[in-house]
């Protein structure tokens, strides 16, 4: 009688990938613990910055600089964070609006469970040495209160 | 069906690596070149038709959901159409299936290929469980098809030196390219190492970062349009499994049989001598002898001397010039290497090739083909519309 075979096998291949003058923008300047987004035409700011308006298509050239405090529009919480996730204890995942700009991008906050809520104001824990990756923010964390900036 | 013709042509620069902008940008730069063609803006498009070769190619699965916004997609219908190599050829006459079916009236089709990004070499031989890894390319894969050719047909053995140069001769006259090479010699391409027997280096197309884009529109709207439109007289697809007992590998059934469709819709009985000229996807040199067969421009074990006599050599005043923008063998962006092929028979009809412009033509070919040669891709376009 024949047997129904099943084998796994591991498909997988090297790739570059060009990040082109808007994203390459943003990430240089994450090098200078800066954080920029682009303005779309009906004057909202993206942050992280987008090519091209996602209502008219332009090309988006114009770049602001927005503030490294923002404010939690939404989270979830990550009770026992496993060995890709970026840190040991407890955090959460969370939509961070920034000061200056229109729209959340999604981030890590490293807070004790019981203060996080929507609307908590939060500022960029930067790395030492940034080096033009969004991981250069090593998370957000509750603000200081009267440091903002 | 609703007469349906092509109002722009924008294509990027062909090149080893276009570093400077992302994948989106890159697609974007071709798409905007046929909108500024066709005097249009983002919202004068109904529909997005995108192609490009398979997504394990650069990576990025499902490319198209990226590229929405760059394509100005947003509260438009958008469709990716797949069919490997042949991707090209097959999303442009989708783009026509759109508007030719009354149901659209002016649609955007763009394709592209960032290879200089990508592993397309070897993602194209995938391994598997319980076999050994092929690992062979499309060089590796095409290979033993050209050698049954040559057996076949008795061809002499540098009919494909003749086409590599022929088409980078030709390719030189087109400044998008990729490959630039005016001083080629048949002794060069000679010399140039042995990949897969009995292709050599310079028989085989480069790896090339590009995009290309067409506006394609009804009758009154390719009317109003600022440039002469150019009229799809026929538009066929075929497709044959990749193996089967008996199946020819060397002139496919497929192949034929789309050629045949292509040309009866054009009204078309002899392509050589109706025909201007035609832009066919060779992307190994002896591709052109098998396709001047398959396509029906010669006689069964004639397809060589056609190209031996000059025929399809501009240089030479050939009578039915193949690939006068430089063909594959030039740029191959691979996922948009057909809808180049479809691109440039319609700037030949249109009268603005350029250095590479067929005197006069009125009447051209484009093709594509993918896969293992089993996915085919053709259209027929004109200055005439009927």
């Amino acid at each position: 009688m024949s047997e129904l075979l099943r084998q796994q096998f591991e498909l997988g291949y090297t790739y570059t990938r060009s990040t082109g003058p808007v994203v390459g923008r943003f990430l240089t300047e994450l090098r200078r613990r800066r954080i920029v987004g682009t303005r779309g035409d009906d004057g909202r700011v993206y942050v992280p910055p987008m090519e091209f308006d996602p209502v008219t298509a332009t090309a988006l050239t114009e770049f602001v600089e927005v503030g490294d405090h923002g404010e939690v529009v939404s989270w979830c919480w990550i009770t026992e964070p496993r060995e890709s996730h970026p840190f040991d204890k407890p955090f959460a995942w969370a939509l961070v609006r920034l000061d200056g700009a229109d729209v959340p991008m999604v981030h890590a906050v490293c807070a004790e469970q019981e203060e996080m809520r929507t609307g908590m104001r939060v500022q960029a824990r930067w790395v030492e040495e940034p080096r033009g990756y969004i991981t250069d923010i090593a998370c957000f964390e509750p603000e200081i209160q009267g440091g903002a900036a | 069906m609703q007469y349906a013709a092509v109002t722009g042509i924008g294509q990027t620069h062909y090149k080893a690596r276009r570093g400077d902008v992302s994948i989106a940008g890159l697609v974007r730069e071709a798409a905007q070149n046929a909108l500024d063609d066709a005097g249009l803006g983002w919202d004068d498009i109904e529909a997005v038709i995108i192609g490009k070769a398979p997504d394990m190619f650069e990576g990025v699965i499902m490319p198209e959901v990226y590229l929405a916004d760059a394509l100005g997609c947003n509260g438009k219908p958008m469709l990716r159409v797949h069919t490997a190599g042949s991707v090209g050829g097959s999303t442009a006459l989708v783009a026509a299936s759109h508007v030719q079916s009354g149901s659209f009236r002016r649609v955007l089709t763009v394709t592209f290929e960032k290879q200089s990004e990508s592993n397309a070499m070897w993602a194209l031989s995938n391994p598997q469980p319980f076999s050994p890894h092929l690992n062979a390319g499309a060089g590796g894969y095409f290979a033993p098809i050209m050698r049954e050719y040559m057996r076949r047909s008795g061809a002499p053995w540098d009919t494909g030196i003749k086409v590599a140069v022929k088409d980078r001769l030709h390719g030189a006259r087109n400044p998008l390219n990729h490959l630039q090479m005016p001083e080629i010699t048949m002794k060069e391409v000679e010399e140039s190492p042995m990949l897969w027997d009995p292709i050599r280096f310079l028989e085989s197309c480069p790896s090339s970062d590009g995009a290309c884009a067409m506006v394609i529109a009804d009758e009154a709207l390719a009317r109003a349009g600022p440039r002469p439109p150019v009229w799809i007289r026929g538009g066929a697809m075929r497709s044959e499994p990749t193996m089967y007992a008996g199946r020819d590998e060397a002139n496919p059934q497929a192949g034929r049989d789309c050629a045949a469709d292509v040309y009866s819709q054009a009204g078309i009985s002899n392509p050589r001598k109706e025909l201007d000229c035609a832009e066919v996807y060779v992307p190994f040199s002896w591709y052109e002898p098998m396709w001047l067969e398959n396509l029906g421009f010669a006689e069964q074990g004639e397809g060589w001397k056609l190209t031996m006599e000059g025929a399809t050599s501009l240089d030479e005043g050939g009578d039915i010039p193949w690939n006068c923008s430089g063909g594959v063998l030039s740029s191959n962006p691979i996922g948009a290497s057909g809808m180049i092929r479809f691109a440039e028979s319609a700037r030949q009809v249109r009268g603005d090739a350029g250095d590479h412009q067929v005197d006069g033509a009125r009447m051209a070919l484009g093709h594509a083909y993918g896969g293992g040669a089993q996915f085919y891709a053709m259209w027929i376009v004109s200055s005439d519309q009927a």
